[in-house]
């Protein structure tokens, strides 16, 4: 038979036209199908590659199903692979064309050739249908008895497998057992190994609902087996290795001189060639001498040099994943490798993900001894063409200069850089300068004579102006010209952009004018009214504040707003501690990279609300607001710190009373935050201010939050709420999108609760304590729209609520969607008694 | 977990697939959309190898033109999966004898589907040695080692013989001439300040072998390190030729040596694989031996014309030489014309990397060609900003020459059969980052 006539076709799988080519194809193996003539492997392996070239760029070939398994009774192995590999890929897709594979696939896997049955058993498993789970078990049970360790390993796999398409046939052929009896027994460490990681995943995920499987994961990490497998790690491969290290970490020992043994044992994995087996090592060294301070020290010294090499070699890539571990090492104990400080000298062809790093590790070891060293090689990449790394290494001297060593010839640098005429250099060391004297106020002489020769006209960044401008304001007394320089901004108010800067400039001119008045108090006056005429609110709310409290009186004005300051001495760590040292308990992790522990970006909730902000940004009136609710939100959620022991009382206290919301509410910090913003708000709010009564009414009536609810407008109903309820954004919007509208209406609000409505806020945390979430928040007086949720108490039932209250009107347009329609309607009496209490008590 | 990966991809620089293999369902199978999305045809790209988008984490690495891709969904250990892809591209390279690049996997894209398969299962490494894969999957792909006799002879798992066998080594290897080839080759770093101050310095050295050997032989290596030297104080032997000894900051091995024997012995004792590996790799930073010392004056006359004086001096015995040297040295991007005069070699202007680059193909030790350049720039008035100087740049290579000084004192064959061996030894040394500010 002459071979198809594809050979005359472009042979470049890269440029398929489409459909035409493929019903070419399923000709071509249709006539091949049947044939037993010499040499049809060969042509039916060009076809077989063709095929898989499409379905690899991403063409629908699935259409070739029938033809594919026809021509896969071959005795040629490769032919067999490929044919494995589209089955696997488009098995999914069509569950009832992979039955037909089901025989073959069998047969296959009692061959006589143990390479052939461990591919055909990894096919089959890999078919991923759950209606053809029943074909598996046979297989997969005389599969682990293989006499073959290939296939044996395979089998092991193919059990995980098994178990993630349906976990209960797992268990119920007793699949765990065998592996754990393999896991002991077998010779062969890669079957072990195999076993191990299978195991681990099926008992961590069946841990919540048996305790069986739990305690099967405990003894995991029991003396005897990791022991067992301490004794063979020579034997693994390296990515075993790596398995059994991350299992040791698990393991508690009963006393140090375990500790010291199992640190002897492993010492030499230090010298591996692999890199995560080393960092592994590491990673147990550092756990195990958690308790025992001076052992962990020593472990510190010992881990510097091959993590020093690890860094050294390999491609960028992995360099940064190590530099990143010895970063975490070297932010918890900067001392350990002050010595070491040359290593983190940036080359100049380096990426800039790793020049970052090094940049901060510079920074945290910088001390007495090598300050000067350090501080000089980061001036040198102030001048380097990368401008983000530029501006990191200045603001690394920065850093350097609060850490207080050797503050004199830092300050001198910084005002080096002042004087190099590089905008964002200037920037930058404008910022330092200005943090600098915050803390160092006595520097203030020399520091003042350079900047006083900066012309702001140079300065276009917001963050530098603003400290340029803070500085003219602070120094007023000292800078000769500083109130013209200050007049001259005013009076190009319209041109600046940034309301950061013009805030700055508000209150730089105030301070300006209590110390010198006769020479700014008509720019004073220029910048009220500019102010008052600003179209940004907070800065048009500073004004006004501004100019009220001059009017009230001038000295008290000077005490409010520049009272005599403290240096600052410490600035606020942008990293809690506890947070580090959940990263460190994570070591050898992606968290490590991402600088942040695992639970805030592998669990939906912690990392939803932003995305979810992002895309309702249509809903933005009030940036403000939907920009601080959502991060309230995951503050709320990361530590479960900001949940106050009342509010956890309260929940108790809603499991054991009939409602949830006429629970007498004791939520005394809540409430108080929820009044202090309310308090700020007011005061800032001019319009509000104006109508005192109903405003002082509005704190009165959130402080009153704390008092036992009066009698309910509405009789309580019978739905329970779960208070603790959690709906990530995008399961929120889905749901919104599906559900229909099963109640609409329009709820009236009290005068009250409208008076308390100055922000989206003060209404979140209201409903809150009725146990109905914000999802999101937006607008301002008098528009304000909500995204509100809530859950059956202990169902999984969800409400979703889109709430648009009209302040000026004072009514509220109510639309509900539920899970459970049925509960609809007692749901709306809730939300609508929850609403109506809302600035009442 | 170690990696678990969900998906592998190979891209090329367009974005077009190449390769993809799923491993598991907890991602989609648009993973690659979102990729292409918002890493390739972003800035992001290079900005950082990990990244996180929607619930899954990407680790991309880019080999020649090729990018490879790794989604995990869990909080995966990342080293790993680096190593993980490192190893992967040294077994293709393996198997296609050379570049791994687009052309390469689109040419043997069914034999990396093949590799795929086995390297990884549902997301965990498996087997990656080339010297047992070999055993079972061959380029030509038509025969398994069980089809013709059954019976015959088991899959050569790496690690089925627990029969105190090495996994790394087959038995029954049988070759003519016995021949070992050993050469260390060090990279030097270097960042020296304007003044001729060493800022930093440090060697990181390899050590690589050929072995083409019959048996099972047991090689044992010993080098002028210093803590292998005192160990063997007692012999008297002093290292021949540099008649120092060195100090190793920190050494790895390959898998194949015997790890206590190095800790109790501090000998290097082994069973080495068949054909090409590394056997160890070691970091030096005390007392480097630098080959070149590069002294520059680039002085800036005006706003319009610039003097570049560059001496390089080779510090190494006049009898050796080094070969590719390539100086790059920067000038200002609107550099208009250039004219040189050179002791040696030849060089030229390159706009495209801003640089006059130097060559000098064969340069001898103890010798100070020079470079003196005038370069006229393009005076332009928005230009105010000052020239921020990139550091001079350099690369060679030194035959015969270790910038640690390190040195072979014996490499020892033992087989039972006790044939005769031929070892060859050689040294390199190269630049790494070798930047001399100016």
């Amino acid at each position: 038979m002459a071979p198809p006539a594809q050979s005359q076709r472009s042979p470049s799988p890269s440029q398929p036209s489409g459909k035409s080519e493929v019903s070419d194809l399923k000709l071509q193996l249709r006539q091949l199908a049947g044939s037993r003539a010499p040499g049809v492997d060969d042509s039916k392996r060009e076809l077989f590659k063709k095929v898989i070239s499409y379905m690899t760029i991403g063409i629908d070939v699935s259409s070739l199903f029938g033809e594919m398994v026809m021509c896969s009774a071959t005795s040629d192995i490769v032919l067999k692979k490929m044919c494995y590999l589209y089955v696997g890929n488009y098995a999914k897709v069509n569950p009832d064309l992979a039955l037909l594979t089901i025989n073959f696939l069998q047969r296959d896997c009692r061959d006589e050739d143990p390479m052939i049955r461990g591919l055909a058993l990894r096919s089959l498993c890999s078919l991923r249908v759950a209606n053809l789970v029943e074909y598996l078990v046979g297989p997969l049970g005389s599969g682990l008895k293989d006499s073959n360790s290939y296939v044996r390993m395979v089998a092991v796999m193919g059990v995980l497998k098994l178990y993630h398409i349906s976990a209960s046939t797992c268990i119920d052929a007793d699949f765990p057992s065998i592996l754990k009896h393999l896991m002991l027994h077998d010779s062969d460490t890669q079957v072990v190994a195999n076993c191990l990681s299978a195991l681990q995943e099926i008992w961590s995920a069946e841990a919540s609902t048996s305790e069986e499987a739990s305690r099967e994961r405990e003894a995991l990490i029991s003396k005897p087996f990791i022991y067992y497998l301490l004794n063979r790690i020579k034997e693994f491969c390296e990515w075993a290795q790596c398995l059994v290290l991350e299992l040791v970490t698990k393991y508690v020992p009963s006393d140090s001189s375990e500790i010291f043994d199992i640190m002897n044992l492993l010492e030499d994995r230090l010298q591996h060639a692999n890199g995560a087996v080393v960092l592994a090592t590491i990673r147990v060294f550092l756990q195990l001498t958690l308790s025992m301070t001076d052992v962990h020290q020593q472990v510190y010294e010992r881990i510097k040099a091959p993590l020093l090499t690890l860094v050294s070699s390999g491609s960028p890539e992995q360099s940064y994943a190590v530099l990143s571990h010895l970063h975490l090492l070297v932010m918890r104990a900067p001392y350990v490798f002050s010595s070491d400080y040359k290593h983190f000298y940036c080359q100049y062809n380096e990426p800039s993900y790793v020049k970052r790093l090094k940049l901060e590790m510079l920074t945290a070891v910088a001390n007495e001894s090598n300050t000067y060293e350090i501080v000089t090689e980061l001036c040198e990449y102030a001048a380097n063409v990368d401008i983000p790394i530029a501006r990191e290494s200045i603001r690394a001297v920065g850093k350097i200069a609060l850490q207080q060593y050797d503050v004199n010839a830092i300050v001198d640098r910084l005002l080096q850089f002042l004087e190099m005429e590089k905008d964002y250099v200037t920037a930058e060391a404008l910022v330092l300068v200005k943090d600098l004297l915050r803390k160092y106020p006595q520097w203030s002489h020399d520091c003042i004579a350079v900047v006083g020769n900066i012309s702001s006209k140079n300065v276009q960044e917001p963050k530098a102006k603003a400290a340029l401008i803070w500085m003219l304001g602070e120094y007023s007394q000292d800078m000769q010209d500083a109130p013209y320089v200050l007049e001259s901004l005013v009076e190009n108010w319209d041109e600046e952009h940034s309301a950061e800067v013009r805030l700055h400039l508000l209150t730089a001119m105030m301070k300006c004018f209590f110390k010198r008045p006769p020479e700014t108090q008509s720019a004073l006056g220029a910048a009220l009214a500019a102010g008052i005429a600003d179209f940004h609110q907070d800065v048009h709310d500073r004004a006004l504040f501004y100019y009220r409290i001059l009017r009230y009186n001038v000295s008290v004005a000077e005490r409010v707003v520049n009272p005599p300051k403290q240096a600052v001495s410490v600035f606020a760590d942008t990293q809690s501690s506890e947070i580090k040292d959940r990263i460190f308990d994570e070591f050898n992790s992606l968290s490590v990279l991402y600088q942040k522990p695992s639970y805030m970006f592998t669990d939906k909730e912690h990392r939803g609300p932003l995305e979810f902000a992002d895309e309702l940004g249509n809903l933005s009136i009030g940036e403000a607001a939907n920009n601080v609710v959502p991060t309230q939100m995951v503050e709320e959620n990361d530590k479960d710190l900001l949940l106050t022991t009342s509010e956890k009382e309260e929940t108790k206290g809603s499991r054991n009373n009939g409602s949830a919301y006429s629970v007498p509410y004791d939520g005394s910090s809540t409430s108080v935050f929820a009044s202090q913003t309310q308090i700020e708000s007011a005061v800032s709010n001019p319009t509000l201010a104006g109508h005192s009564p109903q405003a002082s009414f509005a704190i009165d009536d959130l402080l009153g939050l704390g008092i036992p609810a009066a009698p309910a407008v509405l009789s309580p109903p019978q739905l329970k709420l779960n208070t603790k309820a959690a709906l990530d954004p995008s399961t929120f919007q889905q749901k919104w999108r599906q559900l229909p509208v099963a109640l609409s209406q329009e709820i009236s609000v009290s005068p009250q609760g409208v008076a308390a409505l100055t922000a989206p806020q003060a209404l979140l945390r209201h409903m809150q304590s009725h146990s109905i979430h914000c999802i999101a928040s937006g607008g301002q007086s008098p528009n304000f729209k909500f995204f509100f949720f809530a859950q059956k108490f202990e169902e999984s039932s969800n409400y979703l609520v889109e709430c648009v209250i009209n302040t000026s009107s004072a009514k509220a347009q109510v639309k509900i969607k539920a899970d459970d329609q049925n509960t609809s309607q007692d749901f709306s009496t809730l939300f609508e008694s929850a609403l109506s209490k809302f600035g009442t008590s | 977990m170690p990696v678990a990966a969900s998906a592998i991809y190979f891209l090329n620089l367009r974005g077009d697939v190449l390769i993809n293999r799923l491993y598991r369902d907890d991602v989609g199978g648009n993973m690659v959309d979102a990729f292409r999305m918002h890493i390739m045809q972003t800035k992001e790209l290079g900005t950082c190898p990990v990244r996180q988008i929607g619930g899954c984490s990407f680790f991309y690495m880019r080999i020649s033109n090729v990018y490879i891709v790794i989604v995990v969904s869990s909080n995966a250990n990342v080293a790993c999966a680096f190593k993980f892809v490192v190893e992967a591209v040294a077994l293709f390279k393996s198997y296609f004898g050379g570049a791994f690049d687009e052309d390469a996997i689109r040419n043997n894209f069914v034999l990396i589907y093949e590799l795929l398969d086995e390297i990884m299962d549902f997301g965990y490494p498996q087997n990656l040695s080339p010297e047992i894969l070999k055993l079972y999957i061959t380029q030509e792909g038509v025969r398994s080692p069980f089809s013709s006799k059954p019976s015959d002879k088991p899959v050569q798992n790496a690690t089925l013989q627990v029969t105190g066998a090495v996994g790394w080594r087959r038995e029954g290897l049988v070759y003519k001439k016995n021949e070992v080839f050993l050469d260390i080759v060090e990279s030097v770093n270097l960042l020296m300040s304007s003044k001729g101050s060493v800022l930093r310095c440090d060697v990181t050295g390899k050590i690589l072998m050929k072995c083409f050997l019959s048996g099972m032989p047991d090689l044992k290596l010993g080098l002028n390190d210093k803590i292998g030297l005192e160990k063997e104080s007692q012999l008297k032997s002093r290292p021949p030729k540099s008649g120092k000894t060195i100090e190793l900051d920190d050494v790895t091995f390959h898998q194949c040596v015997n790890l206590t024997r190095f800790n109790s012995e501090k000998t290097v004792s082994f069973v080495p694989p068949d054909g090409e590996f590394e056997l160890m790799k070691y970091r030096i930073t005390e007392g480097v031996n630098l080959p070149f010392r590069v002294l520059p004056t680039i002085k800036e006359l005006g706003r319009t014309r610039m003097e570049v004086n560059v001496k390089v001096k080779s510090v190494f015995g006049a009898k050796m030489f080094a070969l590719g040297v390539v100086i790059k040295i920067p000038v200002p991007k609107q550099t208009a014309k250039t004219s040189f005069q050179v002791t040696s070699g030849r060089a030229k202007y390159q706009a495209a990397i801003d640089c006059l680059v130097w060559k000098i193909r064969k340069f001898p030790g103890q010798t100070e060609p020079t470079l003196s350049a005038e370069v006229e720039l393009i005076s332009t008035m928005a230009e105010k900003k000052s020239w921020t100087r990139p550091p001079i740049q350099m690369e060679f290579q030194v035959p015969m020459f270790t910038a640690s000084g390190l040195r072979v004192r014996f490499l020892k064959v033992w087989e039972k059969s006790g044939y005769n061996t031929v070892e060859w030894v050689r040294y390199i040394t190269k630049a790494g980052s070798y930047e001399i500010r100016c």
